[in-house]
């Protein structure tokens, strides 16, 4: 027995002990990191067929959401553009340029232009951006400073989390209905916010949609 | 842990008149070494043949349940039988039976030890390993029904991206929570129990590999009255702790149905009738597997008839309860004059589903009346064929229950019937792989049966009655540096209490008493202290019962509170299944922690481990030892201190 067990087993117990726990907590903080969609999803930005830049068209140019997105405000799904929308403009700007080749293509022989879809909730979730644009949650709440980006990416986790944050507590995420789509638009102060969203959410009958069939329809 | 009363505190009664004796528990005056040969052999020896030929197609099964699962998971749940109406199936059925089949493990461990059955002795190590195996087999099912099993972790109340805690109002967590707690408790008492019996077997093993596994999970067990004084107070606790378990668990998983609405679910007789079925199914699978085996295993002086005649009186009384709770609930569903709960009886008797319903009845009400008899109690083939049609029809209860309930909805419009697909089949038959797999692997590995505990109900003159297997030290060894201390090997047990006695008065401080199994009286002849594990499992307890009741408040009333069919966010009652299970659970940790923190184990170094003399020790040796630390101790008072108290010295241990 000496030789299979020496007396350096007696140090095991404890050593087992604080390895197991340092690994336990090596591994829970692994996976609160890495398993979570603030690192699975955030960040995704696929390579589309046009390098479409909002930095460009928003940032610089100050074009309106709405330009493109035209039904954000009148239906569940904020559109992507016709190809006929982007040329209005590219009929002069660019308007050979070889990066809009498919746009153009698109509009002369119909054939489609394969946007790779960005934001992608699971099927079992109901999302409505009627509903949320017209009640003074803005763009950048879930998109990000999209302004700033120049091909679309995930700015957030989008996980249910992030929506539970907002709807258990609306009243900090709501902003004058003017000023929705200003992307640029900042409260003057906390207690202005707080102030502001509280009226809003009276005024509008924002409610607390934290019970499943909000959005598990 | 036993204590015959035959020689309680160190009386010996007068035998009873012979028309009054019983059969004793282990047949043949066999001894304590024969028990321990009998119970290591198939773990030891060769293999035998009958071994393979169930092992192979055990994991052939198994193998065909791998797959199975691998293709259930990739492709979804849709390749089960499962539809609407009957949108729990086998795999509901399944669940059910295999967690009942787990319920006779626990119930033999601990309600027959409270009750100070003896005979459990015999068979509690098997009924054990059987519980936990079943509960694995049933764990795969509910793991699988929620249907994405990926995220099966969101059972656990841990933080995630959804925001969400579990549901703490609903039985299916509860469920969880039972069945988690019930898993783990089982695991640790089977442990508890094997770790005497794997020092035994450490002790005896011939290959390095051998002695490595044993050794290191035996933790480096002596057997020294002082560790046997925490280990049998453990050992109570955690049986204290497991009774009221076992019944919850089975009540908790009634509960799954007798919360809902549907006639043939909702009903209050569920707990106790799910218990006792799980216990009348659970005793029939016991008898399915011992009865083969302690014929293979030559085990019929240890599992003797009488073991079979007590555990078939368990079943008939279990279900002689089962066959009452049909009855009350016919009789419920008849006076009730509720049209829809009389119209799921008649549709069980008379339904598409009625042959179920006949042989349930057949198997469970009808053919166990055969076990009134004396004389079929007492013919192991007969109690073979009642044990398995008895899991037949429990089965079939299940079935009956489940699918007879749900193939008749409320509007006759949705009415449907279940058809097993080739995927049910071929699950449930590689859920009978795992379980003999590891059952075969248990056999072939560890000791069969409780040899520490049966050691004590063999007849008490035969510990050390044998050949002389020490060497007896020269009367004139010369004086020289001390090891370990002085060890004297004592032939009998009122020997052995009567030494430490004496050396208890003799004043040393750092000595101890060495037995293969816990020796009633020692703890009061050493004059030690009641073991303080009371306290860890009280504290434990109070631990687990708090964070319960925190858990579901903080959980469903404060961080994210759900209206729920109108019940109020936090209820006491909603805690009670939750908070019980985490009382158990912790309250149990707290039992193995103390046990192994006051025992000082593991401690796979022990001087006395080191030597060759010291190994017959766990096997039937009683031994009193001095150690060299003592400072009292010098070697030539203590050995005529040994020698005149009757002992039989032995070389100073440990050099």
């Amino acid at each position: 027995m000496s030789d299979l067990f020496p007396l350096w087993t007696h140090r095991l117990p404890r050593q087992l002990l604080v390895g197991g726990l340092l690994l336990a907590t090596s591994v829970t903080a692994g996976v609160w990191y890495y398993f979570t969609p603030k690192y699975t999803r955030a960040g995704y930005q696929p390579l589309q067929p046009v390098p479409f830049s909002h930095a460009t068209h928003v940032g610089q140019l100050g074009m309106d959401c709405r330009y493109c997105h035209d039904g954000v405000e009148r239906s569940a799904f904020a559109n992507l553009p016709a190809s006929a929308t982007c040329m209005n403009c590219h009929n002069q700007v660019l308007k050979d340029d070889p990066r809009l080749a498919p746009v153009r293509d698109n509009v002369l022989t119909g054939r489609p232009l394969a946007w790779v879809r960005v934001h992608r909730l699971p099927d079992y979730v109901y999302f409505n951006h009627a509903v949320h644009a017209r009640r003074g949650v803005s763009c950048d709440r879930c998109h990000g400073p999209i302004q700033n980006t120049d091909e679309t990416a995930v700015a957030e986790p989008l996980s249910m989390s992030f929506c539970l944050d907002c709807h258990r507590n609306p009243a900090p995420n709501l902003r004058p209905a003017a000023e929705v789509f200003n992307v640029n638009w900042r409260p003057t102060s906390a207690a202005q916010q707080l102030a502001d969203g509280q009226r809003f959410v009276r005024e509008w009958d924002v409610k607390r949609l934290d019970n499943c069939a909000a959005c598990h329809r | 842990m036993t204590k015959t009363a035959a020689i309680r505190n160190g009386v010996r009664l007068a035998p009873p008149p012979p028309e009054l004796a019983r059969e004793p528990w282990v047949a043949n005056q066999r001894s304590a070494a024969w028990v321990a040969d009998r119970g290591a052999a198939l773990a030891e020896g060769r293999t035998p043949r009958w071994w393979w030929r169930a092992f192979v197609p055990s994991v052939l099964a198994l193998l065909l349940l791998v797959t199975l699962l691998a293709y259930q998971v990739s492709t979804g749940v849709g390749v089960w039988g499962n539809n609407a109406p009957v949108m729990w199936g086998w795999d509901i059925v399944n669940f059910v039976w295999w967690i009942g089949l787990a319920h006779a493990g626990t119930l033999i461990s601990a309600i027959l030890l409270l009750l100070r059955q003896h005979w459990r002795a015999a068979v509690n190590r098997t009924a054990e390993a059987m519980t936990i195996f079943a509960v694995l087999c049933a764990a795969i099912y509910p793991a699988l029904h929620v249907g994405r099993a990926w995220w099966d972790w969101w059972l656990l109340p841990v933080p995630n991206s959804t925001g969400l805690w579990p549901q703490f109002r609903s039985p299916l967590i509860w469920d969880f929570l039972a069945l988690g707690t019930y898993f783990t408790v089982s695991l640790l008492f089977w442990y508890l129990g094997l770790v005497p019996d794997l020092a035994v077997m450490r002790d005896r093993a011939r290959t390095r590999l051998r002695k490595l596994a044993y050794g290191w999970f035996a933790l480096g067990w002596t057997g020294s009255n002082r560790q046997w004084r925490h280990y049998q107070k453990a050992y109570l606790l955690l049986a204290g702790l497991a009774t009221p378990l076992v019944l919850s668990v089975h009540s908790i998983v009634s509960l799954d149905f007798a919360v809902t609405q549907l006639p043939g679910w909702h009903s209050t007789i569920f707990p106790p009738y799910f218990v006792a079925g799980a216990v009348f199914s659970g005793f029939g699978l016991v008898l399915a597997l011992v009865i083969p085996l302690r014929r293979r295993c030559g085990l019929e002086d240890v599992i003797t008839q009488r073991h079979l005649d007590a555990m078939c009186k368990v079943t008939l009384a279990a279900g002689g309860i089962v066959a009452y709770a049909y009855a009350v609930e016919f009789c419920a569903a008849w006076f009730g004059g509720n049209p829809d709960e009389r119209a799921a009886w008649a549709n069980r008797i008379a339904g598409p589903s009625a042959w179920a319903f006949r042989v349930m009845i057949l198997c469970n009400v009808a053919l166990p009346q055969l076990l009134w008899s004396r004389r079929m109690r007492r013919q192991p083939g007969v109690v073979l064929v009642v044990a398995v049609l008895i899991n037949v029809g429990m089965w079939l209860e299940r079935f009956v229950i489940i699918a007879g309930s749900l193939e008749r909805d409320f509007l006759p419009a949705n009415w449907g019937a279940f058809r097993p697909t080739w995927v049910d089949i071929g699950t449930f038959i590689g859920t009978f792989g795992l379980f003999f797999t590891c059952f075969l692997l248990f056999l072939r590995f560890l000791p069969m049966i409780s040899i520490t505990e049966v050691k004590y109900l063999t007849p008490p003159a035969a510990p050390a009655a044998g050949r002389p297997t020490f060497v007896e030290p020269k009367p004139t060894a010369p004086a020289r540096p001390t090891g370990f201390g002085v060890l004297a090997e004592f032939a009998t047990r009122e020997d052995a209490r009567r030494a430490a006695r004496r050396v208890r008065a003799a004043g040393y401080r750092r000595w101890d008493v060495f037995t293969p199994h816990p020796l009633a009286g020692l703890d009061r002849a050493m004059g030690l202290k009641p073991s303080p594990i009371g306290w860890f499992a009280f504290g434990g307890g109070v631990i687990g019962f708090v964070t319960g009741v925190w858990l579901v408040w903080f959980t469903n009333a404060v961080d994210y509170p759900i209206l729920v069919g109108g019940k109020p966010m936090f209820s006491p009652v909603v805690a009670i299944p939750p908070a019980f299970e985490l009382t158990i659970l912790f309250g149990a940790i707290g039992v193995v922690t103390g046990l192994l923190w006051r025992s000082r184990l593991p401690c796979l170094h022990h001087p006395l481990l080191h030597r060759r003399g010291f190994k017959p020790l766990t096997r039937d040796r009683l031994c009193l030892v001095i150690e060299a630390a003592d400072p009292k101790f010098s070697e030539t008072e203590v050995r005529q201190l040994l020698t005149s108290l009757g002992g039989r010295l032995i070389k100073s241990a440990g050099e």
